[in-house]
């Protein structure tokens, strides 16, 4: 009409500025922000003065050639992510296949009990399953004393790299399952009903079923649920913190998460701090793309 | 306890980092020449950060000072409390974010960090004009100097001695430890006596670590110059870490879930009646009592034994009050700190909590009284305490949980007492620069 192309160019950023300006504010800055403090020395000193000495790629040698990310930090962080996403999407699967099959009174409840699972706090459901481990009074302790598992009498499995991380695992697999489940289930929900009823009189399992229409339907949802749980999973912080000696008083049980926290907040290193989150982020992305690229390398995107 | 402190540390942390926007304030009025008495701050509110937990009844106490506060100077306070496990974190958060109180009560192992880092008030010449220099005991007040500048008025400090269980060791015919010997030699003994008890629970805690790696004449950290540099892989500390180990590993005087603990996991369990001796500091009697009243008169205070004899030195903790740089009224911040820190409300605060008060007097008269549950704390206070080293680096040594690392490979991860004292001492070296 009587504004032609220039008009029309403009409106949509006119449209976008709000959001764009909220989403700069309360997620770039703070990112540019982390990104400079990795190049910088910035102590408590820079921070209340000001005038933080540029120190280039000092930070990130320094992080590159600790043992500390080696043997500690990266293996905690990536082992356990891996299994955590597995474990998740696994479990998170199994109870959407349950639930598309029950009756909607049974599904109401199967449902119920799992949003509980998901509506727990992170804080809450960490020192759950502490007191469930507890090593003198510990439900779970006494149970896997009892299967001789555990020598009660002389063992705190906080104190264990793999026990401590077993338990941080069940915690978050426990916590992170319930998306999966409802996500899967509303995938479920959309396949129609012909395709496993044809395959069914072509003489498929219940397996065949699963892995030749369910998956390949899913797909998308599947890359969903794992790239959000590989992230949460990847950057996991408070769950591992809260557990005893999670907070920097157990070396080897920290990941790229705690020790960027530790380092920055309670040593007050606050370049070395940002670079380990840098780490951190640009690990996360890569492992995503990759991740990406295999599962849609078939189809054309 | 500690789940509950800590997740409230964590949801007050969030709040912080949230709220961190507010401006850093300006100073009004430092240059005026009047007298403390002359103050009028009507309308004003000065914010105030105290520990929680020093004093059991810590809101009538500041309901009192708050009243007397207000009537002398017309300005409200605003105290809030903050758990010890979380402070140095939320200090360093409200420090970036210049949502800092106006006075707050600071570990005197942390006020070298922040005042060096130029977040504190010079209080020398408050302390100075008020006449205060010699009232306050002496190594509380140097633990708050740094580079001639006071950062910190010494408010109270407590030690940490063994707190026992007199009634078993009189049923038992037991006598309180006065060697390193005697002291393994009760616990089998308790141990023998109840199998059920854990006899001397040895938490992951530099309070209970330190006096051992003292007694045996080792040092945390030694000062040459400018420069520090640990003593803690030194042949003494090493010796004093070993026998440690002994307790845990040859006697199992110790529970393998204390590995884990803190100093208030540890007085909890004693509370419970689970433990027979703890090391624990001279405030905690009380609260302990008050946990658990079938305790009363059930308990008995011993300074921590030398390895033959005499004492092994105990950390002399306390608190300094500091003024914040960015405190609005600096007159009126010094004037409640030195209500607080002198006469009557400090002495009201030692009988209260089971601190000494931080000046001379009011701990003679301390010294003098014969509590059976307050002379053994004394005792080791005046002759058997030391100082964790007075360096702003300290702080980070602190938040680098050094000391209670090298703990956690020892009593959980099952390395040497040789081999953990190297990686501390490294680790130390590196964050002082030696």
């Amino acid at each position: 009409m009587s504004s032609p192309a220039l008009g029309s160019a403009r409106r949509p950023w006119l449209l976008l500025a709000p959001t764009l300006a909220v989403i700069g504010i309360l997620l770039l800055w703070p990112m540019v922000r982390v990104v400079v403090l990795s190049f910088q020395d910035f102590g408590l000193r820079e921070l209340v003065r000001g005038g933080a000495e540029i120190v280039g790629l000092q930070n990130y040698r320094d992080i590159l050639t600790d043992e500390r990310l080696w043997r500690v930090a990266l293996p905690n962080t990536v082992v356990f992510a891996l299994v955590c996403v597995v474990l998740t999407v696994a479990v998170g699967t199994l109870v959407a296949l349950l639930l598309h099959r029950l009756s909607p009174g049974w599904r109401t409840l199967v449902m119920m009990a799992v949003m509980a699972a998901w509506a727990i706090p992170a804080v809450t459901g960490t020192y759950v399953w502490v007191y469930l481990f507890d090593a003198r009074a510990g439900f779970l302790t006494g149970v896997l004393g009892q299967l001789g598992l555990v020598d009660v009498a002389t063992q705190n499995l906080f104190t264990e790299r793999g026990w401590f991380y077993a338990i941080a695992t069940l915690n978050v697999v426990h916590h992170g399952f319930p998306f999966v489940a409802v996500t899967v289930l509303a995938g479920l929900v959309t396949i129609p009903s012909e395709l496993p009823e044809a395959a069914m009189i072509d003489g498929a399992n219940a397996w065949q079923r699963f892995r030749h229409i369910t998956v390949p339907m899913l797909k998308p949802v599947f890359a969903i649920v794992t790239i959000l749980s590989t992230i949460w999973d990847f950057k996991v912080f408070t769950q591992i913190y809260l557990m005893p000696g999670g907070d920097g008083s157990n070396r080897e049980v920290l990941n790229l998460g705690t020790w960027s926290y530790i380092t920055a907040m309670s040593q007050n290193q606050f370049g070395l701090g940002a670079a380990i989150a840098v780490l951190l982020t640009i690990l996360l992305l890569a492992i995503t793309a990759v991740y990406l690229r295999t599962l849609f390398k078939e189809e054309e995107l | 306890m500690k789940r509950t402190t800590r997740l409230l540390a964590l949801a007050t942390a969030t709040t912080l980092t949230l709220t961190a926007c507010g401006g850093g304030g300006e100073d009004t009025g430092s240059g005026d020449d009047g007298s403390g008495e002359a103050m009028d701050a009507t309308g004003e509110t000065l914010s105030v950060w105290i520990m929680e937990g020093t004093n059991p009844d810590a809101t009538p106490f500041f309901e009192e000072v708050s009243t007397a506060f207000e009537e002398e100077t017309g300005a409200t306070l605003d105290i809030q409390f903050i758990p010890w496990a979380s402070a140095h974190d939320q200090f360093v958060n409200s420090i970036a974010g210049g949502t800092g109180p106006d006075v707050a009560e600071v570990g005197t192992t942390w006020t070298p960090e922040f005042g060096d880092a130029g977040a504190l008030m010079d209080l020398g010449p408050q302390i100075e004009e008020s006449g205060l220099g010699d009232a306050y005991v002496s190594s509380v007040l140097e633990s708050g100097t740094y580079d001639g500048a006071v950062y910190g008025a010494p408010w109270y400090a407590g030690v940490r001695s063994i707190i026992y269980r007199a009634d078993l060791f009189e049923e038992n015919g037991i006598e309180p430890p006065t060697t390193w010997d005697e002291l393994a030699e009760v616990g089998d003994a308790l141990k023998e006596a109840d199998p059920d008890l854990i006899p001397f629970p040895i938490p992951n805690s530099t309070f209970t670590t330190t006096p051992f790696i003292w007694g045996a004449g080792g040092e945390i950290a030694v000062q040459e110059g400018d420069t520090w540099t640990s003593g803690l892989d030194s042949p003494e500390s090493v010796e004093g870490l070993a026998y440690l180990e002994s307790l845990v590993e040859e006697h199992e005087l110790s529970t393998p879930a204390a590995s884990t603990w803190n100093e208030a996991d540890t007085r909890d369990a004693f509370a419970r009646g689970e433990a027979g001796m703890i090391i624990s500091g001279s405030w905690t009697p009380k609260s302990i009592v008050e946990a658990n009243a079938d305790l009363e008169g059930k308990l008995g205070v011993v300074p921590i034994p030398g390895p033959d004899g005499g004492m092994s030195p105990s950390f002399a903790g306390g608190s300094h009050l500091s003024v914040f740089e960015t405190a609005e009224n600096q007159d009126l911040a010094w004037t409640f700190v030195e209500m607080m820190t002198t006469g009557e409300y400090a002495e009201m605060w030692g009988e209260q909590t089971g601190f000494f008060p931080a000046t001379d007097d009011l701990l003679t008269r301390l010294e003098e009284a014969e509590d059976p549950l307050v002379a053994p704390f004394a005792l080791q206070m005046k002759d058997g305490s030391a100082t964790l080293p007075v360096t702003p680096l300290w702080g980070q040594v602190e938040g680098a949980q050094t000391i209670p690392a090298m703990m956690e490979s020892i009593l959980g991860g099952g390395a040497d007492a040789q081999e953990a004292a190297t990686t501390a001492a490294d680790e130390m070296n590196e964050i002082f620069g030696s």
